[in-house]
């Protein structure tokens, strides 16, 4: 009970609460602007939350990223534009909702859901997380070497699109996060000289590369007109939404559930758990048939999972140091340039920040209610904002961003060339996620695999000595094989399909 | 733009033959086998046959070499686009002679015109935004923004 009210205590600290607060304020514009993703926020957000303190840092990244998730789904349902996409899933139903004239109907279900969702998610973390810390507490460097590459394997088998290139996005990410000294033998690696590489990619102009420039890129080329969708009023938002989220309460804790455990998959986030629960939800309706007609069960579910997956992906974030979805990577990257570093000893040796951090995390969800409302009724005002005018004043921000941690002007070419070279990955189909992974933990991977062969004394059967990471070997390898032959047998059926049309 | 699966493929091809070369070079640990080249040697080895891989799937496929989308082909698409890199190269390499006050306001407004925004529009976002960013990470964060050409007339 001590420990609870210290969590809050430091939650709603002044300092800490106004952070939250401006976070949101921040992160519900992101998400209702369509074309700035939760992810894209998140990177924006890294070159202020370097100055702050690592509770507000955290504090603001979750803040925001709770709040852009649920208002991606704002022009989802006015304008049928997803605001980010894990909002996409039920798009098509929400929006024809509001052609019925039910768009109070539709929102409403989506904001009360996602606090549903959040608030489950959150719950899952907090019962969860220690317990797997307290677990891996005996891990030693098979343990984590094993894990990192299964998170990294992860990643490639949940990502959409060709495994090949999965794996090829992985490689990219490996070999950029093993440029500058060598931490284990003190050589320079890939540093083209005496140039400023010696030190190593810094983190933060990589992330605002990869996650701005490509969005700027892309909506510069075709910026969408400013749209003015009708105003709604607050008597009309949440009529028949608590009938509507009891009717299709199973549906809420199942796609919860679901959402945060698809959340701690590392590499699959927030839209991953929306498409997944959606189709869950389909399959056990008792009317799938009117599911993308405007019907609110999978909105229900969709929205649940989608906030739910946030919190999951802070699951093996916070206990390995292994990034759930992309934001949870950006905010490790955050907190390693802080000299946090997250795995299970964080939870012996802080609670409190690890109490606190739960305490954030319940705030952020319950701020979403009041905040979100408003959000809602300024919809009319936040779709009115013209992409042309807003996408070069957040590439100006996105230049001083990358200077700023490190003053350096070299950071913020670093970002340039991330950002074209990760454009024209994304443009011909290479996944992201899975690269932004690998940056992360490539420096992992490679000192527990350093430990681990001076240890063995260069015998790479003691991988598999100990029982847990023989088991988590094996899997890997496991999921290795069924990737390779998942290729092998598409990359046939495709060549057949090419001949039998050629 | 799309490129056949090929191209990309020979790109990380050749660059992990590059990556492979340099990392023999890497001294190993005392008494090891292993060392400081050992992990990029592998990511090579992989990355060598995931674009082999590549290659074969792009040859099969016959796609053209490069395809543009049609999103691009929009007119004055590919010209507003190249105004990014432009933007960020002229920026760095004018920050520091001249200082942010100076270059950003003009690069931000020629920026805001390339994107159709109407002039009067753009000279007031271009100086606000100025405005409000030197204030956030100037005064708010203590980023020494540099101020070049005005650095003696304000100090």
């Amino acid at each position: 009970m001590e420990a609870l009210l210290a969590a809050f205590a430091a939650a709603l600290a002044p300092q800490v609460l106004l952070v939250v607060v401006a976070a949101s304020v921040y992160g519900l514009f992101i998400g209702a602007v369509p074309g700035l993703t939760a992810t894209m926020g998140t990177a924006l957000l890294v070159p202020l939350t370097f100055f702050l303190e690592p509770l507000a840092a955290i504090g603001a990244i979750v803040a925001a990223s709770t709040m852009a998730i649920f208002a991606g789904d704002i022009p989802g349902a006015l304008l049928r534009i997803p605001g980010t996409p894990a909002s996409a899933a039920y798009t098509d139903d929400a929006y024809r909702l509001t052609q019925k004239g039910q768009a109070g109907l539709a929102l409403g279900t989506n904001l009360v859901c996602s606090v549903l969702g959040g608030l489950i998610g959150v719950a899952i973390l907090v019962l969860a997380a220690p317990r797997i810390a307290r677990f891996s507490l005996g891990f030693s460097s098979y343990e984590y070497f094993w894990l990192a590459l299964l998170g990294l394997s992860c990643a490639t088998a949940v990502s959409r699109g060709s495994a090949v290139k999965g794996g090829l996005s992985i490689c990219a990410g490996l070999l950029i996060s093993m440029i500058g000294i060598d931490i284990v033998t003190g050589t320079p690696r890939f540093t083209f000289g005496d140039t400023p590489l010696i030190a190593g990619v810094s983190i933060i102009p990589v992330l605002i590369g990869m996650f701005a420039i490509t969005e700027i890129l892309r909506k510069c080329a075709t910026p969408a007109p400013a749209s003015r969708p009708e105003a709604l009023r607050l008597g009309a938002l949440f009529a028949g939404v608590g009938g509507t989220v009891w009717r299709y309460k199973g549906g809420v804790a199942r796609s919860s559930v679901l959402g945060a455990f698809i959340g701690a998959l590392p590499g699959a986030g927030a839209d991953i758990a929306a498409w997944i629960s959606y189709a869950v939800a389909k399959r056990f309706s008792r009317e799938p048939e009117k599911f993308g007609t405007g019907h609110a069960e999978g909105i229900v579910s969709a929205s649940s999972s989608n906030n739910a997956a946030l919190s999951g992906a802070y699951v093996p974030a916070l206990v390995f140091g292994i990034p759930g979805d992309t934001i949870t990577a950006i905010l490790i990257g955050v907190l390693m340039m802080k000299g946090v570093t997250p795995g299970p000893m964080v939870f012996v040796m802080d609670q409190g920040l690890v109490g606190a951090i739960f305490a954030i995390f319940v705030v952020a969800n319950l701020l979403l209610l009041p905040l979100g409302t408003v959000a809602i009724l300024l919809s009319q005002r936040l779709l009115a904002v013209p992409a042309n005018v807003l996408f070069p004043i957040i590439l100006l921000f996105c230049a001083i961003g990358a200077f700023a941690t490190n003053n350096a002007y070299f950071d913020i070419w670093i970002m340039l060339a991330v950002g074209l070279l990760a454009f024209a990955l994304e443009e011909n189909g290479y996944p992201l996620a899975p690269m932004i992974l690998a940056l992360i933990l490539g420096p992992q991977i490679e000192e527990s695999f350093m430990q681990s062969i001076i240890k063995a004394d260069g015998h790479l059967l003691a991988f598999f000595s100990r029982p847990i990471a023989g088991t988590l070997g094996v899997l890997t390898l496991a999921i290795w094989l069924a990737v390779a032959l998942l290729a092998l047998r598409s990359g046939r059926r495709a060549a057949g399909a090419a001949r039998r049309a050629g | 733009m799309r490129w056949n699966d090929a191209v990309l493929g020979a790109i990380f091809v050749i660059i992990a033959l590059v990556v492979a070369l340099d990392a023999r070079g890497f001294p190993d640990l005392p008494g090891q086998a292993y060392g400081s080249g050992t992990l990029p040697t592998l990511v090579a080895a992989v990355m060598f046959c995931l674009g082999a891989a590549q290659i074969v799937t792009g040859v099969r496929s016959r796609a053209p070499a490069i395809r543009l989308d049609a999103w691009m082909r929009a007119p004055g698409a590919a010209w507003r686009m190249a105004a990014v890199p432009l933007f960020v190269a002229a920026f760095v390499l004018l920050l520091r002679p001249l200082g942010f006050p100076l270059v950003t306001p003009p690069l931000l407004f020629a920026l805001l015109l390339v994107m159709t925004v109407r002039p009067a529009t753009a000279l007031v976002v271009a100086v606000a935004a100025t405005a409000g960013i030197w204030f956030v990470f100037a005064r708010l964060l203590g980023v020494p923004l540099p101020l070049g050409l005005l650095t003696e007339i304000v100090y």
